[in-house]
């Protein structure tokens, strides 16, 4: 083939179209490139999963390239903290404010610090399990074993949603039997794999997990060493009679929801039960221009208005929970302080 | 053919291109299987599950492979599980066999992860059920077991056992990380310096430093010679390839690929673990242990057949557990979540195609990689007819490109590569051993976590000799190892004072 001026001439003007066209559907005040980073270094968890639909939904609502970067969650407010151009937002759960309510050394105020950003969703998959062979089938026979002054170890990953669950455990004996909480005690564990083995090294009585990782393993017969049962899961009962019907493998919505508040109680203050929702949501640099901040929120709006997004959460076993940048704030903030609160009260 | 029906030809394009992929980022220091992966994860949405696994599976059999390429060649490992690779393989570079040591380590690939293929279609439920036994005792002891290499791997027993210990403390520094089991507290960090050192020294910039920029500065120091010509090596005056190497060596690769694929079924050990795991167990049941670290071609064969040996191990736990066995099938854990497919103990049964799509992609992505390499090889060892001037820069600027990226996009790493680089030339000249330093950067971390849990699991230190039969006979290897050290320290000892 000749390359002759005019074919030269083509090729460039076509070259600069395509170049163009993302300045015209691009959004007026964000930046072309914006850089999503997660407080999780692992692409197999559900805040990757999670994060990975929204800035596909939003990348392509306000025409600019959105990466996410699983860079964990000291790198992730290190990296939004430096950067007020609006090129670096991050995405990430309540862990966020647990780990610092929790006093994990070097974690910052996220409230204080941060702009907190509209919610996206929640993954009501936090839940405790046992030994399918375990002589606790219940909540119930686990606060009716601390009562008695037996030991019952909780495998954890400490200072964020996993441990939350434990406070409301203990906060739950406290409440029953006073003094019996102490009888709960932490076996700190790291990942999934880890609450997993320390079960089957039985360093474990109980483990915190989730529903997608742990579900297939209460599917097992009772004789395999692996096989577990479920005793709690966190979420609102409100929130999980938005999962699918059909549940999660092998396990209905309806099954889940007997493991879940009222019909199974762990109590917060004797006539409350004690439910946590894991709630995914952006969070912004503070210093960082507020019309952007609207700009994303406005498109997060008009799209979990036009329907698509929710059926890609919900296929993920996600429950779609889009609340405005204000409206998720005062929300945060209010659950904030009742998760302080209890944990304050544990302290004393 | 139904059970078939995904070898289609994009399945197998998408392999082939994986693999050819994964071989590039091999075989440029810095980038890794890993990152090949992670950059390629959010196509798997658009391909469907079948084909995005494909992609994935030839990127990540490809990665593992081509970082045998700059670990023989210029003695810098392409990914971190080619750490024990550049021990001989370097060393037979230097003697001009260093197309010899790529073919013996492209053939020793290829049984490592057909092997290990093997193992995970026909065992994967026992193997499953077998790596659950390993609490945290057994893994501490597989750990200490890799790290008494360390002595046997230097000039001076004692220096490389300082050296070594150096490397485990350097890779404490930073937090005690929660997500690890730990407290969350800071080590080994002077006041003021919390923020920057929060996550300690990637493994990655210090390992290309240790490697790649220490022999850069060295080599600058003293001159470059100038190399081999493409007519001198074209002209067949180096060693050729011959398959006698092989002789005598289907103990070592049975071995290596044994060793591979059990520490891939053992979450959390780690690729670089298996390379060095199985290289250690190679010179400790050699008869001429002496010659390891010298260009001895079972050292090659044994590090590279476990690290391919370690892709099939490591899909075990992930595909029957749920639960990843290294840092590269953690992210294909992503794949399935990202199509919502629940991975755990019921996955074979209830997912056969994609079950059979991965050992077919795995087959294909193997071989293909067996042949782009094994005739690639003859343009790869051309390499070294490159001037030093030319081929340095664009090493160490890809050695930059790579410790930025390793950790999407961090400044420090950079700072990291060029502190190590200078360190580990300033420490050379005092006597610093770099493979004992780097085997301890690497196995720190684990040790600690397994050895602290430990303790806090099970209260006493006779937990670690009376847990279970497999810690005896850790035990058991780890006192032949020291021994074989040992042996191996008095025999240099006499040679030098023969030699006056």
């Amino acid at each position: 083939m000749k390359l002759t001026r005019r074919s030269l001439l083509a090729t460039g003007a076509g070259a600069a179209v395509v170049l163009a066209t993302p300045f015209v559907a691009r959004a007026q005040s964000l930046p072309r490139n914006i850089r999503m980073v997660i407080g999780s270094t692992s692409t197999g968890g559900d805040t990757y999963q999670n994060s990975s639909i929204v800035a596909e939904a939003l990348a392509q609502k306000l025409g600019v390239n959105m990466r996410v970067d699983p860079v964990g969650t000291n790198e992730a407010l290190n990296a939004t903290g430096r950067d007020s151009r609006g090129t670096t937002i991050m995405l990430h759960h309540d862990q966020i404010y647990l780990s610092y309510l929790y006093g994990v050394p070097g974690v910052p105020d996220a409230f204080a610090d941060f702009a907190i950003g509209p919610t996206v969703a929640i993954n009501p998959g936090d839940c405790f399990l046992v030994p399918k062979k375990s002589r606790y089938q219940s909540m119930d026979d686990i606060f009716a074993a601390a009562a008695k002054g037996e030991k019952v170890r909780v495998a954890i990953q400490p200072g964020g949603v996993s441990e939350i669950g434990f406070t409301g455990m203990r906060n739950a004996a406290r409440v029953r039997n006073p003094g019996s909480e102490a009888n709960i005690v932490a076996v700190n564990t790291g990942s999934q794999a880890d609450k997993n083995q320390a079960m089957w090294d039985d360093l474990a009585d109980v483990i915190n997990g989730s529903i997608q990782a742990n579900e297939q393993f209460t599917q097992l017969p009772e004789d395999d060493r692996t096989a577990m049962r479920f005793v709690w899961i966190t979420a609102r009962p409100e929130t999980l009679a938005q999962a699918p019907e059909s549940g999660m493998g092998g396990t209905s919505r309806e099954e889940m929801l007997k493991f879940a508040s009222p019909q199974t109680s762990v109590t917060l203050d004797g006539s409350k039960d004690f439910t946590f929702d894991k709630e995914f949501f952006l969070v912004f640099n503070r210093e960082m221009d507020a019309a952007m901040a609207a700009e994303i929120d406005a498109a997060l709006k008009e799209i979990y208005a036009a329907g698509e997004i929710q059926k890609r959460q919900a296929k993920a076993f996600f429950i779609p929970n889009y609340l405005p940048q204000a409206e998720a704030k005062a929300h945060l903030t209010s659950k904030r302080d009742t998760v302080a609160s209890i944990i304050e009260k544990l302290k004393g | 053919m139904e059970l078939f029906g995904f070898v289609t030809p994009l399945f197998v394009l998408l392999i082939a291109g994986g693999t050819a992929i994964g071989i590039v980022f091999g075989v440029i220091p810095g980038l890794t299987a890993t990152m090949a992966v992670a950059v390629c994860l959010p196509l798997t949405y658009s391909l469907g599950l079948e084909n995005g696994l494909a992609l994935l599976i030839g990127l990540y059999v490809g990665g593992i492979s081509g970082g045998v390429v700059p670990a023989i060649l210029i003695g810098i490992p392409g990914t971190p599980s080619s750490v024990a690779t550049t021990f001989d393989g370097f060393q037979m570079a230097r003697q001009g066999k260093g197309e010899q040591a790529m073919r013996i380590a492209i053939i020793g690939s290829l049984i490592g992860g057909l092997i290990s293929l093997a193992a995970l279609y026909l065992f994967t439920p026992w193997l499953a059920d077998f790596a659950i036994r390993f609490s945290y005792v057994e893994k501490f002891l597989i750990i200490l077991f890799a790290l008494t290499v360390m002595g046997a791997l230097s000039s001076d027993m004692l220096l490389g056992i300082f050296s070594g210990f150096l490397g485990i403390f350097v890779s404490l520094v930073g937090v005690y990380d929660v997500t690890d089991g730990g407290n969350g507290h800071f080590r080994l960090i002077p006041p003021g310096m919390e923020d920057i050192l929060y996550g300690g020294f990637a493994l990655l910039p210090v390992l290309i430093a240790l490697f790649g920029l220490t022999t850069v500065l060295e080599e600058a120091e003293i001159g470059m010679p100038k190399g081999p010509s493409v007519k001198e090596l074209e002209s067949g005056g180096r060693s050729k390839f011959s398959w006698s190497i092989f002789r005598g060596q289907t103990l070592n690769l049975i071995r290596s690929s044994g060793i591979g694929t059990f520490v891939g079924i053992l979450p959390g050990i780690g690729g670089s673990a298996a390379s060095i795991l199985a290289y250690t167990a190679a010179k400790t049941s050699s008869s001429h242990p002496e010659t390891f670290g010298k260009g001895e071609p079972a050292g090659v064969i044994a590090s590279e057949t476990s690290n391919n040996a370690l892709t099939g191990g490591a899909l075990v736990p992930l595909l029957s557990l749920g639960i990843p066995g290294d840092s590269t099938t953690a992210l294909l854990i992503g794949a399935f979540a990202l199509q919502g497919i629940q991975v755990g103990p019921l996955f074979i049964g209830q997912h056969p195609n994609t079950w059979n799509s991965m050992i077919i992609a795995m087959l294909l992505a193997n071989l293909v990689t067996f042949v782009m390499m094994y005739y690639a090889i003859r343009w790869f060892s051309l390499a070294v007819a490159i001037p030093k001037a030319i081929l340095y820069p664009v090493i160490l600027m890809m050695c930059v490109i790579g410790a930025y990226t390793i950790n999407y996009g961090i400044m420090f790493d950079v700072w990291t590569l060029l502190f190590f680089g200078v360190l580990g030339w300033i420490g050379v000249k005092l006597g610093l051993e770099v493979a004992p330093f780097i085997i301890g950067f690497i196995l720190g971390p684990s040790a600690e976590i397994y050895f602290v849990k430990s303790l806090e699991s099970f209260g006493d230190f006779t937990i670690f000799f009376t847990k279970s039969w497999i810690a005896a006979f850790l035990w058991l290897l780890i006192a032949a190892s020291i021994a074989v050290s040992v042996v191996i320290g008095r025999r240099r000892r006499a040679e030098k004072h023969a030699a006056g």
